[in-house]
Formats: C-alpha cells, structure tokens, sequence
C-alpha cells in the first residue's frame, strides 16, 4: 500500500501549525501567566522556547522523516529504526501512541463544552448569569456536576461530545490529504481572522468602568510584560541553600525556591504543551513528508505561527480583558483556565456590543483551534494500526474511534472525582516530559550528533546556527532531565502517593491509573505483536 | 505599564513577527 504525502510543503506546516495552535494558546497560556506571577513567568517562558521548544522541534521533525522513509508513523518503529534495531528502546516509543490517546480522551471533552458554548452565546443561553458565582453555576450544572435551573442533568454536554467526537474521527478518517489537511487549510485562517478581531476588540476597551480607572487593558498588559526579575531569585532560599551541607533533598529544595524552579516547570511544560512537542504528533505527521523534503524551515514556520497566536494573539486577548473588567484582585484569585475561558471571558463580552456575536467568536475560535489539535492527536494511534497490522484507513479510525469512546466514559462520568486531572497529569504534563526525554538522547547520543545534524540539514531550505547543534546534544537533554526530576520530586511523588486526596476521591483515582496502565500494557502488546509478524514469514509481506 | 514592559511587550511582538513572516516568505519562495 503506498504511503499517503501531504500535498506540499504549505500542507504540512498547516497541519502542525493546526496540531500546536489549540487551547494552550488562548486559555493555558493566559492562566499560566496569572499563576505564575505574569512579567515573572514570561523571562522562562523564552528560555524554555530557544533551548527546548526549538529544538525538539527539529528533533521530532527529523526523526519523523527519517522514520517515515523506513513505513514508520510511529514512535515504536522510529525509535526502533534510530536505535539500530534495538530491541527494547521501541517500548519507549509506546509512550508517544500512549500520550496522544489519553490526551485526545479529555481534550476533545473539553472541546465538545466550546461547541456547546458556541451555540449558548448566539442563543443567549448564559445571558442571565451576571457574575462569577452564576457562570460557574451555569458550567458546573453543564458539566454535570450539579442540577439547576441552568441544566437538569448531562443530556446537553452529552449530545455536544457526540458530535464533537464523530466529527474528529470523520476528519481523521477521510486521511491525510482530504481530511487533516484540508480541514486545516480552511481552519487556521478562519481562526487568525477572529482572533485578530478580538484582539482588536479587546485592546480598544480603554477603561471601561469610569469609577475605577486603574482597571484598564494596558494595566493587564503590563502585568503580562513588566519584567520582574524579583520572582525569579529568593535571595533567603540561596543563602540557605548554600549554608546546607552535601546533596540532600532539603538542600535541593532550598536551591529549587531559590531559583522559583516552580515557575521554571510551568514556563518548560507550557512549552510542550503549546508547541505539540513530546506527544508523538509531530513525528507522526512528518513521516508524510518524502525524504528530501525540508525539516529545518518548515520546524521554524509552525513554531512561529504558533507563537504569533500564543504570544501576540493569546497574550492580548483574555489578560487585557479580564483585567479592565474585573482588576487584578479578581483575576488573579480565578487564574485557572476553566475560569478564564468559561466564566470571566463571556462574563466581558456580555457587556459588550454584539455581545453573541463575540461571544461565538471567542467559543467558536477556542473550538477550531481545539479541533486541529484533537485530529493530530488520533493521528498516531490510527497510523500506527494502519502501519504496523495493515488496517485500511478507516477501519483503524473505528477501532481507534471505540477505544477512545469507551475512555472519554471515565472523563465525562468521573470529572468530579479527579479522572481528568489524572488523565492530564499522566498524558499531558509527566509524559510529555519523558517522551522528549527520551527522544532527545536517542537523537543526539543514540543516532549519534554528526548523523543527527547532517539528517536534520537534507533538503534543507535553510542553515540551522551552529550553536544549537551544542544545544541539542548537551543544553535540552539536561534541562530536560532536571525538568523530569523535579517534576517527579514536586508533583510525581505527592501524586503517586494520593496526598492531598479527598478519601471519597480515592477509589475514582486508583481505577483511573489502572485503566492507563492497561492501556499502556496493551498498547505495549500491539508492539510486541507487531514485530513477532513481521519477524514470522507470514507477516513480513 | 511600565516603560520596560512596553519595550519587552513591543520587541517580543516584533521578533516574533519577523520570525513568522521571514519563515512563511522563504517557504513560500522555495515551495515545493
């Protein structure tokens, strides 16, 4: 069966541009931001970008290519093909089919509340709710969580998964060409054009309560952009840190206060999370590209369209806004970005002119975005059924489309006991980390930094600095490593151990991590199964 | 705002831009 290409080189960047522009940018980035102290957290952010966003960027963009001109989608085979055929370093790869699928369980849960929401702002469904207390009301009854007078049960949010759902596994199933990259081609600018419009909108409020002046979209940029450099040094914590003697855990958490290493970690995995790196999809969409096409160039384009839409889009939308409507206080005590997206955003734009026309700008842009991210997360798990057992297209996206229905279950029925917390904890943050771990010592010690370097460069439109060669091969393997330890030090270990777990909540948790481990364990079994056919005479055809 | 917030805000915004638009012009001049 020949290999399915995208049309061109527009086509793929679209594509992974779409798979990195999604929720991240206009509600996680934001809500990043406010928690971690605004001016403070931007200073990390870049850091995290030029020295890990970059080049895993290229990292997966390579091995993508190179794996794809050996029939490989996936990390398993990849990973096997850079290691020389080792036999155990495919297991690695198992996480980067295992991240997308838990991923695309509660991400497009969340994207299916968008389209609902997209509907409820032009019928005015949530024009009774005047403060925060009501929205969250109005969501937590959609959720389900409650009953009111807003919704009685889950029917609604129900109904809007449904389609949701049956739309991404219909895109995924109509293939590369006609379904991901046209959906892109028409998705991303649509998506640009509405958030310039808001962006427009927003940055023209002024002061909108005249008793209150110091409330004013200038006063939520300067939150975002003043440099504060005081938030990224504990001056106390070093002097204790070095008064400590030797290498124990209190001396490394002194040196972890010391430097704010908590804002470092969410500056580092909101660059994952953003750029699409770590989670496999970007080496599964570039094993479509033929072997001479560009890496190099195109990496570069998809990082920067997504940072224009983060930075510059993302940046100045809900920040501004919230803050000229609402001041600091509130803002920065409802960070999170349920909060922002769901609550304070319709809550500003319901004292706005058009007010359903911007509220469906804003619903309708978060769920475009969420959508070219969701079918870049099916991609994976559907390749790899297509690569490696010969499924036809759309056979792979239905055995893909039941698993993953059979999922989105616990998510949807276990919100208020914690599964999509865990979901995200497992998928979305710690297995990102690890798979770009992973990935980055198979490409610049494994594959080797000489190979690696000359592979990224074929057909290459332009030269990549030298510097970063240094960087790939010793700055983002170490960062990542640190990143990984203290991620496992910080929230790994409290986690693992269900501290701060309400006893009522327990039960939910503990079924939820079963159910990933059996995943994993059968996505590792596919693997297993996978080389024993190809290794047997029958299988190898 | 503070006037370092203004020039960190505008010179992000630049860079960034740059970035895009010289990537999206080269790929569009090399496009294959």
């Amino acid at each position: 069966m020949a290999r399915e290409r995208w049309s061109g080189k527009l086509g793929v960047i679209l594509a992974v541009a779409g798979s990195a522009i999604g929720l991240g940018n206009f509600l996680r980035f934001p809500g990043q931001a406010v928690q971690n102290g605004g001016g403070a957290f931007m200073i990390p952010y870049f850091v995290a970008l030029l020295l890990l966003g970059l080049p895993l960027m290229w990292i997966e963009w390579t091995i993508g290519r190179f794996g794809g001109g050996f029939g490989h989608s996936t990390a398993p085979g990849m990973f096997h093909t850079l290691a020389n055929k080792n036999r155990f370093v495919k297991y690695f790869g198992v996480i980067g089919i295992f991240g997308p699928i838990v991923i695309f369980v509660y991400y497009t849960y969340i994207e299916s509340w968008l389209l609902g929401y997209s509907v409820f702002a032009l019928r005015g469904l949530y024009n009774r709710c005047h403060d925060h207390a009501s929205m969250t009301a109005f969501l937590d009854a959609y959720r389900g969580l409650t009953r009111n007078e807003y919704f009685s049960g889950l029917a609604t949010a129900y109904a809007f998964f449904l389609i949701t759902f049956a739309v991404n596994l219909g895109i995924v199933a109509f293939g590369i060409r006609r379904g991901i990259e046209r959906v892109c081609r028409y998705a991303l600018p649509v998506l640009f054009v509405m958030a310039v419009v808001l962006m427009v909108r927003v940055l023209t409020l002024g002061s909108p309560d005249p008793a209150h002046p110091e409330n004013n979209v200038f006063s939520g940029l300067g939150f975002l952009w003043n440099p504060d450099w005081s938030k990224l040094w504990n001056g106390a914590a070093w002097e204790r840190f070095l008064r400590e003697p030797g290498l124990s855990p209190v001396r490394l958490a002194h040196l972890g206060a010391a430097l704010n290493g908590r804002v470092w970690l969410a500056a580092a995995g909101q660059i994952f999370f953003t750029l699409s790196v770590g989670i496999g999809v970007i080496l599964t969409y570039a094993s479509y590209l033929s072997p001479r096409d560009d890496v190099a160039l195109s990496g570069l384009t998809a990082a920067s369209a997504n940072e224009v839409a983060e930075v510059i889009l993302g940046g100045s939308i809900v920040i501004p806004a919230a803050f000229a409507f609402f001041g600091p206080v509130a803002v920065l005590q409802s960070g999170s970005i349920f909060d922002l997206g769901f609550k304070t955003m319709p809550l500003v734009l319901q004292k706005l002119a058009f007010a359903p026309l911007f509220g469906f700008f804003w619903f309708a842009l978060l769920f475009l975005a969420g959508i070219t991210s969701s079918i870049s997360l099916a991609q994976p798990a559907v390749a790899f059924l297509e690569d490696e057992f010969n499924l036809a297209r759309k056979e792979a996206a239905l055995v893909f489309g039941m698993v993953t229905f059979l999922l989105c279950h616990l998510v949807i029925f276990g919100l208020g006991a914690g599964v999509l917390d865990e979901f995200d904890f497992w998928g979305g943050t710690f297995g990102l980390v690890l798979f770009g771990t992973v990935e980055t010592i198979l490409f610049g010690w494994v594959f080797g930094m000489d190979r690696a370097w000359s592979e990224l460069h074929i057909g290459s439109d332009i030269t990549i600095p030298r510097f970063y060669r240094w960087i790939i091969r010793y700055v983002t393997p170490v960062f990542l490593l640190v990143i990984l330890t203290a991620y496992l030090i910080q929230d790994g270990l409290p986690l693992l151990t269900l501290r701060n777990v309400p006893p009522e909540r327990t039960l939910p948790i503990l079924m939820t991590r079963i159910v990933l481990v059996l995943l994993f364990a059968l996505l590792a079994l596919l693997v297993w199964l996978a080389w024993r056919r190809k290794a047997s005479p029958q299988g190898a055809v | 705002m503070t006037r370092a917030g203004w020039v960190f805000m505008l010179g992000t915004w630049l860079v960034i831009l740059t970035m895009f638009v010289w990537a999206l012009v080269r790929t569009f001049r090399t496009r294959g």
